[in-house]
């Protein structure tokens, strides 16, 4: 970029930000406390999740009202070892409320109209609920559609019909994943906090060295220093990257800490991180938050005042946010091009990381080059950008 | 010696500065008074590096400002209105971030620092954080930070405003001590009695223009006027070479290089 660095002057520049920061006590206790603390909130509450869908699976309960009504029904139930319990007397309510399994309702006339025929059975539930209802119906409409094809078959061949006849397909079930890898796919979160955690968490820093100097009216007095403005941007930004990856590092070691210290045992299948998988969370991140770093300095530089600048960073770290939500909910597929895409391919490659993939170098190299272009052009775009007289004495 | 001339700077359609001539002498006091707008402050950063140059040139201690800014920045000290300090730190820390940046060893700018605060009065703030202090303690921090590098000239923008008597007279005596120690010292001010008291030589300004330029005697005789007050009046509304008033014309300097 032209001149040569003063690189003794970055050193001043990268010191003083430091401390100078370092002494914001309240924000950057916040911040590394938040950093340290996410990584066991994730991890636990992720637990949590899974082995309560795990355990809802493997229950094999059914909620009933008045089973003694169908004694076949029972009977079959019996033998496929569920165990039938009457729900609470306002299930209706409790469904609604996404309080109750889902509840199948028996009336007085079953046993009078199977004998005829066909009964009646009620199924209550409530569809919107996802975490309740919604997942104990799928059980009971398989408990009933095998019960159903039963009787059939059972009344088919006495009166000599084959079952095949009404049978045309017969569907048998072979689902490879456990519940456990369902629920796993909600650990795109991991990967999500950490990058989400690691530009987020230096904005403040960033915003500071930059609208904040020029709201406090210390910028123009800096830049009268004779020393190049290249070398006070370096400064800023060694600053704002040593932040960042303090800040990925308190984050890593979060995670590590507590897959070590708490016994998760269902996580512990999922994730049980390798030092390798270690490096390759450091290898994206590491290069990440410097990089975008750079690039909410650059754009707060255009704030007069703190707050002003705080809103033009914010649409940046919405845009970044909302990033990996649209990919989960457009059900992106992983595609080499996302590595172009900063966060995104950040996210698609740590995600196969989780998943215990080994991936090749260029998966690093891609996001690493993104990474390195973002930093460099933020960087001479600010360069150029405190050159200019708005800048330095535009202030609010 | 700071040699300014033909100096030109626009903003959008407004020329903030429009031909500005004049020179302050070595080891002088130089004065730049006048009225808002009037372009001081335009000229002073132009004379400071920090605003380009339109058209016209100015060289401090014989270095063309346009040609090599740095230079000039390393042998001159600038204060603007711009006085921010950094809340979180102390004065002492806060003046050597900009004593380091220079590369100035920390013996030598602790004896700066040590000589500064004897002269205006600031030992027991030194080593307190700046979140609080009083416009004058800033003001005194912020007047160290520049001048820590000891510069022979020193450019001062309306130092003395909003100030209370006590920390202005600190700054007048601070101001006459620069030049005992050899100091070419240039600042602005629209209070006249301020520059008359201080400065050896006075420039008037006014619409972009230098409109009068000598001492205060001469200002007056000039002027035709008694009080300063007046001449002031009378030499800041000189336009375009139009004079207002009845003097011997050969002694006012308006749009032509001073001598």
């Amino acid at each position: 970029m032209g001149k040569s660095v003063n690189f003794a002057a970055v050193l001043t520049v990268w010191k003083k930000e430091l401390i100078d920061h370092l002494r914001d006590r309240r924000t950057v206790l916040m911040v590394f406390m938040l950093s340290v603390l996410m990584g066991p909130l994730l991890l636990v509450g992720l637990s949590y999740f899974i082995s309560n869908v795990e355990e809802k699976a493997e229950k094999k309960e059914v909620f009933i009202v008045d089973v003694s009504n169908a004694p076949p029904l029972a009977n079959f139930l019996a033998r496929q070892d569920f165990t039938v319990k009457d729900p609470k007397p306002d299930f209706r309510d409790l469904i609604k409320e996404g309080k109750h399994d889902a509840v199948l309702v028996v009336s007085p006339e079953f046993a009078e109209k199977f004998a005829t025929g066909s009964a009646e059975v009620e199924l209550v539930y409530d569809d919107t609920r996802q975490n309740a209802s919604a997942q104990s119906i799928g059980v009971l409409r398989q408990v009933l559609r095998a019960f159903n094809s039963e009787v059939t078959a059972q009344r088919l061949m006495a009166r000599g019909v084959s079952p095949g006849i009404v049978r045309v397909v017969e569907v048998r079930n072979t689902n490879l994943g456990t519940p456990a890898q369902r629920a796993a796919a909600l650990m795109f979160i991991i990967p999500w906090m950490a990058l989400f955690a690691g530009i987020s968490g230096c904005t403040s820093v960033a915003i500071d060295m930059t609208a904040g100097e020029r709201e406090r009216g210390s910028l123009e007095p800096l830049l009268l220093n004779p020393i190049d403005r290249l070398s006070i941007v370096l400064g800023k930004w060694a600053a704002v990257a040593t932040y960042a990856v303090t800040i990925v590092v308190l984050i890593l070691a979060g995670f590590a800490v507590t897959l070590v210290l708490i016994p998760l045992p269902k996580l512990a299948s999922l994730i049980s991180l390798s030092a390798m998988q270690y490096v390759s969370f450091a290898a994206l991140l590491f290069p990440f938050a410097p990089a975008i770093g750079a690039l909410q300095m650059l754009i707060a530089t255009y704030g007069r005042s703190f707050k002003e600048a705080q809103t033009y960073v914010s649409y940046l770290i919405f845009v970044f946010s909302f990033v990996p939500v649209i990919a989960q909910f457009s059900q992106l597929k992983d595609a080499d091009w996302q590595l172009l895409v900063p966060m995104l391919g950040q996210m698609m490659v740590l995600n196969r990381v989780l998943r215990g993939e080994t991936l090749g170098m260029i998966y690093f190299v891609v996001p690493l080059i993104v990474c390195a272009v973002i930093a460099t052009v933020s960087i001479f775009l600010l360069n150029k950008l405190l050159q200019k007289e708005k800048i330095i004495f535009g202030r609010s | 010696m700071i040699e300014v001339r033909e100096l030109k700077k626009k903003f959008g359609d407004v020329h903030a500065v429009n031909g500005v001539s004049f020179t302050a002498k070595s080891g002088a006091i130089t004065g730049l008074l006048g009225p808002n707008g009037a372009g001081k402050t335009t000229t002073i950063r132009m004379i400071g590096t920090l605003v380009s140059i339109d058209v016209g040139s100015v060289s401090v201690n014989g270095i063309d400002a346009a040609r090599d800014p740095e230079a000039v920045r390393q042998t001159s000290g600038l204060l603007t209105d711009a006085r921010g300090l950094y809340t979180r730190m102390t004065a002492r820390e806060n003046i050597r971030y900009y004593a380091d940046m220079r590369g100035i060893d920390r013996t030598k700018s602790d004896r700066t620092i040590a000589r500064f605060a004897d002269w205006l009065d600031m030992g027991e703030i030194l080593d307190r954080r700046t979140e609080g202090f009083s416009q004058g303690e800033r003001m005194k921090v912020a007047i160290t930070r520049a001048l820590v590098h000891e510069p022979t000239h020193v450019i001062l923008d309306e130092p003395t405003n909003g100030l209370d008597v006590m920390t202005t007279r600190a700054l007048r005596e601070l101001i006459k001590r620069l030049k005992a120690e050899g100091c070419t010292v240039m600042f602005s001010s629209h209070i006249m009695q301020e520059v008359a008291a201080l400065c050896d030589e006075i420039i008037i300004i006014s619409h972009g223009r230098v409109t009068a330029q000598g001492t205060t005697e001469e200002l007056l005789a000039m002027s035709a006027k008694n009080s300063l007050e007046d001449a002031f009046v009378a030499l800041a509304e000189i336009e375009n070479h139009h004079m207002t008033f009845d003097t011997p014309t050969s002694t006012i300097n308006t749009n032509k290089e001073a001598a």
